[in-house]
């Protein structure tokens, strides 16, 4: 005991390693606040835009009295409503759309639109806590513990300090533990003192904490290793950087492009162009080549395919769904190939422990991958779901009225 | 000048003898030219593909059959950004931005398929860029093996020999500046073949100087900040952990907090709340499908008058044409007013992060390069211009045909039946109002005007550093 508090003293008048600790504390309180405003910000911005799109739909319901035109000029909000850990890891939501509008038409050519923030940004990148800890904390941790012994060493005290000390390594084991488990609580204290008033869960906290601390433990282990050779401090700390450089930005990047050259992803270019073709052949072919493909998707609507005009909605919307049943293959090969990245990213990134504590981080706050393919799916259940309160009404040539109207499907989102 | 050279060769002949310098050097020459190499590999094929795929989307809306030319203007057209030379060296924003945008009538829709959305996701640095690694690796790198420059005569007790030799602070300072320029310079070259390249690839002879000035100012930069530091402090490891702490700060902080702080002065609205919010200045102006709506009356009255008719049907022009052409006109009036605010603030937000280059030289050099690279932000905007050019262009010639030689009475009974329907289609040959397009970026020049601020801020750290540096070498003691 009094060896633990003779170390805190040590430490306390260390000023290097203060302010170490002091810029680790100020970093991840910073991060957290930034984090928990961005999210409300998001929120905010939900809540105006759920606001907008409603009061903009009941306009557009007292507008037309044709169900081809309601469902043309009717655009509904769709959103992905961030968790309340996602101020800790913002993940894909700075690249990967958690907003979009969709109407009634071909799916396929609206899915894919991204409402983008300020690219030079995306760019970037934000500073919230997974950068913090993921990426800037094992610095931290690398400069307060790369000259634990070579500086005892060049001040001539090491032998000293080794032959009188109780057993080997002891004095050095303490010294570098109190200095860990300092730079992790710097990081925790704010993230829980963020967290539990923001609404994180407890069961959360404490598995994003042990994320926080088995990396921290592993860049601590790599110190040791480094510590083995005893080189210098200025050797140590370049060798300590070179190992973050590789295992932080090299291999993450190397995965990257060899996950990105195995798993191929249909090109989306390609997506769109066979689906407009499929769209606007559509026009000049026979309606049976329109109708046809329909029914076998909608068996229910077969006594209802004669089209006698030129034009009709219910041929306009049935060649929209065949549209999309064209590049389905397609498309499905997109989804397909995204889970395939993303999965073998995720078997990759134990090569590199900041990559496994991001992932880990953007897993525990809903904003990995899963999560943007998650959403991305709500979007076309809701667009399945539209279409098919449209089609009877557009089959059965039903006026339009409120009561109908009343009955059409509302995204729901996923708050909690 | 003699005593700065030898003072230089010195040093440079410490660092070849040194294993831990030679190596850290290896490694980074390597790191250099693979992450150069697969930057242009991948820089190339994209520029190659986009180029196909317009080439592709031009063809097949030449191609298509006679038709109503409204079925046209929905049918659309989708135009590509192709990456310019230097997005070898940054390809800057290309991959957060989409690449292609479909173009139809009455809508601005957005750029799609942005590869950040469908890479492989790990965190941290999205994808490592020739770019990136000259702004924030490099620099460890020179640090790494110029911390030392002057603590290192302390400690081998040669700098009162060398004091009392006669060589001054000033020609001590130019000689380890210049050993520390000529790493610099060795570490440019990977850089130096890919801007050759770009000029291969008909990039402006300016630009890719302009790149390369650009980055020899930031790393010589650095190296003012590496010998400040090294001449003012006396111990090795209180000069690196002043130059990590710098290093974190300007390489990792200071960039995310110029993000952040320019998101919460300039609030941005995002696509979506700008569309919503555009609604209800698009129905004043009507749609234009339905010419009976009551914005057209008026429009329908004057064209009576001016042709001296009774009836719309008696007009020589077509009157659903007419108001197609006319609600594309004002519709692209409002739509392109509401863009122009939004690239407006986009434009301000980057401008303010950009001035944290006052803080810190990465910021600097990242909005320079991406300037001078054709990969920045008003480049994005540019083609987003461009696009909305050639959308309206087409647009409207098409809607041109639509009052020329449709005639109104054959399209307002199209629906009626097959024969009546098959009137309506026009000649394909005037599908040719479509122009060909090219994406460019700006003109060098222009780049480089942008790249102004950015310079002037690497400029002025230069002076300071150099100033300070120089200084603190006279002032130096043994």
């Amino acid at each position: 005991m009094s060896g633990l508090i003779r170390e805190i003293r040590f430490l306390a008048s260390d000023r290097a390693a203060l302010l170490w600790l002091g810029i680790a504390l100020l970093v991840a309180c910073v991060s957290v606040i930034l984090g928990l405003r961005e999210i409300a910000a998001q929120r905010a911005v939900l809540n105006d835009l759920i606001e907008i799109d409603y009061a903009e739909r009941e306009v557009l319901d007292t507008l037309y009295q044709d169900w081809g035109d309601v469902a043309y000029y009717t655009f509904h909000l769709t959103w992905d409503s961030p968790s309340d850990f996602a101020f800790a890891a913002l993940g894909q939501r700075d690249t990967s759309p958690w907003k979009h509008q969709i109407r009634a038409l071909a799916l396929e050519g609206q899915i894919y639109e991204t409402d983008a923030e300020n690219p030079d940004f995306a760019l970037i990148g934000r500073f919230d806590f997974a950068f913090a800890a993921n990426l800037l904390a094992p610095l931290l941790l690398i400069l307060l513990l790369h000259d634990l012994r070579s500086a005892e060493r060049t001040a001539g005290r090491y032998e000293l300090l080794s032959a009188t000390a109780a057993s080997r390594g002891s004095p050095w084991f303490a010294r570098a533990a109190l200095r860990t488990g300092a730079l992790a609580l710097c990081l925790i204290g704010p993230l829980w003192a963020g967290g539990l008033p923001g609404g994180a869960g407890a069961s959360t906290l404490i598995l994003a904490s042990l994320v926080v601390i088995l990396h921290i433990a592993f860049w601590w282990s790599v110190c040791v290793l480094v510590d083995r050779y005893g080189w210098t401090s200025p050797v140590n700390l370049t060798a300590l950087v070179g190992a973050w450089l590789a295992l932080a930005v090299i291999v993450p990047a190397a995965i990257k492009i060899s996950v990105e050259a195995a798993v191929p992803l249909p090109d989306g270019g390609e997506i769109l162009l066979t689906q407009r073709e499929a769209v606007n052949d559509a026009w000049d072919l026979p309606k049976a080549a329109t109708m046809e493909p329909f029914i076998e998707r909608h068996p229910e609507w077969a006594d209802y395919t004669e089209v006698g005009q030129p034009f009709e909605w219910k041929w306009y919307y049935a060649f929209q769904q065949v549209g999309d049943q064209t590049v389905e293959p397609l498309s499905q090969a997109y989804h397909d190939g995204r889970i395939g990245r993303d999965r073998l990213v995720g078997s990759l990134a134990w090569l590199s422990p900041p990559a496994l504590a991001e992932r880990a981080m953007q897993a525990l706050a809903d904003t990995n991958v899963a999560a943007t393919l998650a959403y991305e799916q709500r979007v076309r259940a809701f667009h399945k779901a539209l279409r098919e309160y449209y089609y009877p009404r557009l089959f059965r040539g039903e006026p339009v009225s409120t009561a109908s109207l009343e009955q059409r499907p509302q995204f729901q989102g996923n708050e909690s | 000048m003699s005593k700065v050279l030898s003072i230089a060769r010195e040093e440079s002949r410490l660092w070849l003898r040194s294993r831990l310098a030679l190596f850290t050097l290896l490694i980074f020459t390597v790191l250099l030219a693979a992450v150069s190499i697969a930057t242009s590999l991948r820089m190339s094929e994209e520029h190659r593909e986009r180029s196909e795929q317009q080439a592709l989307a031009e063809e097949t809306f030449l191609s298509q059959p006679d038709r109503h030319p409204h079925r046209m203007v929905h049918y659309g057209h989708y135009v590509f950004r192709t990456p310019p030379p230097l997005a070898m060296i940054d390809p800057g924003v290309d991959s957060f931005t989409g690449q292609s945008i479909f173009l139809e009538a009455h809508r601005q829709n957005s750029a799609m398929f942005a590869d950040a959305r469908s890479g492989a996701e790990l965190g941290g640095f999205q994808g490592l860029t020739a770019a990136l690694v000259y702004q924030l690796f490099v620099p460890l790198l020179l640090i790494a093996i110029g911390h030392g420059v002057f603590i290192r005569e302390r400690e081998e007790n040669t700098l009162a020999p060398l004091l009392a030799q006669g060589v001054t602070g000033n020609e001590l300072y130019a000689g380890k500046w210049v050993a520390m320029a000529g790493v610099t310079l060795a570490l440019l070259l990977p850089l130096a073949m890919v801007s050759a390249a770009a000029v291969v690839r008909g990039e402006a002879l300016l630009a890719s100087f302009g790149v390369m000035g650009l980055y020899a100012l930031y790393l010589f930069v650095w190296c003012g900040v590496i010998l400040l530091v090294s001449a003012m402090v006396r111990s090795r490891a209180l000069s690196l952990g002043i130059l990590a702490l710098f290093w974190l700060a300007s390489a990792l902080i200071v960039p995310r907090m110029a993000v952040e702080s320019a998101v919460s002065a300039v609030p941005a609205p995002g696509k979506i709340e700008t569309d919503l919010r555009m609604q209800a200045e698009l129905r004043e102006v009507g749609d234009g499908h339905n010419a009976g709506a009551p914005q057209f009356q008026q429009l329908r009255a004057n064209l009576l008058i001016q042709y001296d008719v009774e009836r719309v049907e008696d007009l020589p022009v077509n009157f659903r044409g007419v108001v197609s052409e006319v609600a594309e006109a004002d519709v692209t009036e409002v739509m392109n007013r509401f863009a122009e605010e939004r690239m407006d603030l986009e434009v301000r937000q980057a401008r303010f992060a950009e001035s944290f280059g006052w803080l810190s030289p990465v910021v600097a050099v990242s909005a320079g390069s991406r300037a001078l690279s054709g990969t920045d932000l008003a480049t994005h905007h540019r083609f987003l211009r461009e696009a909305e050019d050639v959308r309206f262009d087409f647009v409207q010639g098409l809607n041109r045909v639509h009052v020329e030689q449709l005639d109104y009475t054959d399209d307002i009974n199209r629906s009626l039946n097959e024969e009546a329907n098959r009137r309506t289609r026009m000649s394909a040959e005037n599908w040719n109002v479509l122009d060909e397009f090219s994406f460019q970026p700006a003109a060098a020049d222009q780049r480089l005007a942008r790249a102004g601020a950015p310079l002037g801020m690497l400029s002025a750290w230069l002076l300071l550093l150099t100033a300070g540096g120089i200084r603190a070498a006279r002032r130096m003691q043994p």
